[in-house]
């Protein structure tokens, strides 16, 4: 019962959200006035809102349930409640080989979602060989983790210092900002995305089989490591396609499911859709909060969540 | 199940098991015994398929086990570890059918044999009324018989248990060794267990698998196999034995 009140409010603050988000700004209009102009092609501030708005709005919707599952899959898998796409370096993995393909061979980017999974996946395979011994120690998972995100995020940051003004394009590269979001933009999210969730969704039983310890899945015949890598294969995708269309946004995969399993449970059936939604509303209000607080200055989205992010970190490191 | 000449070295140097072969006996309770490190958990770990031998075969049903398939070999072999990590938010219920995944693939699924056998497993470890409770509610001795209501849902003629006994008090000892005893005697099930404790494995098995150094040193009755003279040059502990009416055979250890 608390888990349907709390989908149906989490559900209606995301509509009221995006409502909100799709009125306001340099370009206002009321509730009514929205809602009929909806329907009215004609409307002129309707189509200059669905060009520059929508988009924004539909790509933090997608990049918010996208990474929140990211970090669902990555903490069911990793057996740890660190883990994060943005934490251990598979967001940075992932922006890394994209601007690598978007400023050396540019005839490429309309393969950058391509490139920036492999990147996801390089990132994701270090951590997991390097901390592996016999098992995976949480903190050791996590703190080589933070060690491949610096590394990443310091070769992408030489990148652009190499490259100089010819990099003009670079810095919005691997800006996280929501901002000049177009309708290709939400095509591509919109379609890795939809995969990505729909298989995280197929997959939930496996997450719920390794909360077990590896040797009594592995006595009921389950296929761990099969599964393990399945299921990264999916939240590397997920954060990849994230990186490409919406830029590093980290602690969103922490802190989301960590709520979420607040309010539902550690049922992955119920954890990961809850987890969906929850993402996408919270970075679309970090992102609608960012862009109006101090209009016509924005604040990205990212920030926002680092601001969050960080102490609350801190607090699930010092409860242990 | 039958292991032949099996080698196994957890870092390519040390031996942890040198050579062993033996058969596990149908419908029998064999309990494998030794001080810590002598190679009864690797031993168990073989049969498992938790390591693989770098010599030597293990067979169950006179097929090679790197030649079974994941669930194929669940079918037949169960097993419970000592520790288990408790998964939150899971049912008894719940955790109890997992153990019917091996009978499971992605199009097929039998509903009305998977209740049956969780009932059934439920039935035997008497969990039944405790089916909805959460495993986070259950007391050490109930969460052990949870675990094996799952091993004992995979419908396998095959159970094993390593040291079911270690984290529980004597109670719940006692009452896991009886379950264990009523399983084997009532529904015929093969039994395979790990065991610290000398009088119990005396008392609850039908053949012993004494172990010592990564070989094994004696098998057999229990009465055969623990004598003063192998528990001294075993263990290096002085014992004398005594036979009680109803109990039988048990051992009082004296001295190093």
């Amino acid at each position: 019962m608390k888990k349907i009140i709390s989908t149906v409010i989490i559900a209606a603050l995301l509509v009221i959200t995006a409502i909100y988000a799709a009125t306001t700004g340099s370009i206002k209009m009321g509730f009514w006035e929205f809602i009929s102009a909806l329907f009215d092609p004609n409307n002129e501030t309707m189509a200059a809102i669905r060009d520059l708005r929508f988009p924004r709005i539909i790509v933090a919707i997608f990049a918010g349930a996208a990474l929140s599952i990211a970090g669902a899959l990555l903490q069911a898998i990793m057996r740890n409640p660190l883990a994060d796409a943005g934490v251990i370096g598979i967001s940075s993995g992932a922006a890394f080989t994209k601007l690598f393909i978007v400023s050396v061979i540019p005839t490429l980017f309309f393969m950058t979602p391509i490139f920036a999974f492999i990147g996801g996946a390089l990132a994701c395979f270090l951590v997991f060989a390097l901390a592996w011994k016999s098992g995976l120690n949480p903190l050791r998972l996590i703190l080589i983790g933070i060690a491949i995100n610096a590394m990443f995020t310091g070769l992408t940051e030489a990148f652009i210092s190499f490259g100089g003004s010819l990099n003009a394009s670079a810095s919005s590269v691997l800006g996280s900002s929501l901002a000049f979001k177009t309708w290709d933009d939400v095509t591509i999210i919109a379609i890795y995305g939809s995969i990505g969730i729909v298989l995280a969704f197929v997959m939930y039983s496996w997450c719920n089989v390794l909360a077990l310890s590896d040797k009594t899945a592995q006595s009921i015949g389950f296929n761990v490591t099969l599964a393990r890598l399945a299921i990264a294969a999916v939240a590397v995708l997920l954060s990849a396609i994230s990186v490409v269309v919406a830029g590093v946004i980290a602690f969103v995969g922490l802190l989301v499911p960590h709520i979420a399993r607040r309010i539902v449970g550690h049922d992955h059936k119920v954890l990961l859709p809850f987890t969906a939604l929850l993402g996408a509303f919270i970075i679309l209000l970090a992102d609608t909060i960012g862009r109006t607080v101090i209009a016509p200055l924005e604040v990205p989205a990212s920030t926002i969540m680092a601001i969050i992010g960080g102490p609350f970190l801190i607090f699930l490191l010092r409860k242990g | 199940m039958e292991l032949q000449k099996i080698v196994v070295s957890h870092d390519g140097k040390k031996q942890h098991l040198q050579g062993v072969s033996t058969a596990i006996q149908r419908g029998k309770i064999t309990t494998i015994i030794g001080p810590n490190g002598c190679g009864k958990s690797t031993l168990l770990n073989v049969m498992a398929r938790n390591h693989s031998p770098l010599q030597g075969k293990a067979l169950l049903d006179n097929k090679d086990l790197v030649h079974y398939r994941p669930k194929e070999f669940a079918q037949k072999f169960a097993i419970v570890y000592q520790q288990n990590d408790i998964p939150q938010d899971l049912t008894v219920e719940k955790l109890v059918s997992y153990g019917r995944m091996p009978y499971h693939s992605l199009l097929k699924k039998n509903d009305a044999d998977d209740d049956k056998a969780v009932d059934w497993a439920l039935a035997c470890t008497s969990l039944s009324e405790k089916r909805q409770h959460d495993l986070s509610a259950l007391s050490g001795g109930e969460r052990q018989r949870v675990w094996i209501a799952m091993a004992l849902a995979q419908q396998t003629e095959l159970l094993c248990l390593d040291e079911p006994t270690t984290y529980l008090d004597i109670y719940y000892q006692l009452e896991l060794l009886e379950l264990v005893k009523e399983l084997n005697e009532k529904h015929g099930l093969t039994i395979v267990m790990v065991l610290h404790d000398i009088n119990q494995a005396i008392r609850y098995s039908d053949h012993i698998i004494l172990m010592s150094a990564g070989c094994i040193v004696a098998e057999g009755e229990p009465r055969n196999v623990i004598t003063k003279q192998t528990v001294k040059e075993v263990y290096g502990v002085e014992a004398i034995f005594q036979e009680d009416a109803t109990l039988g055979l048990y051992m009082v250890p004296i001295g190093i």
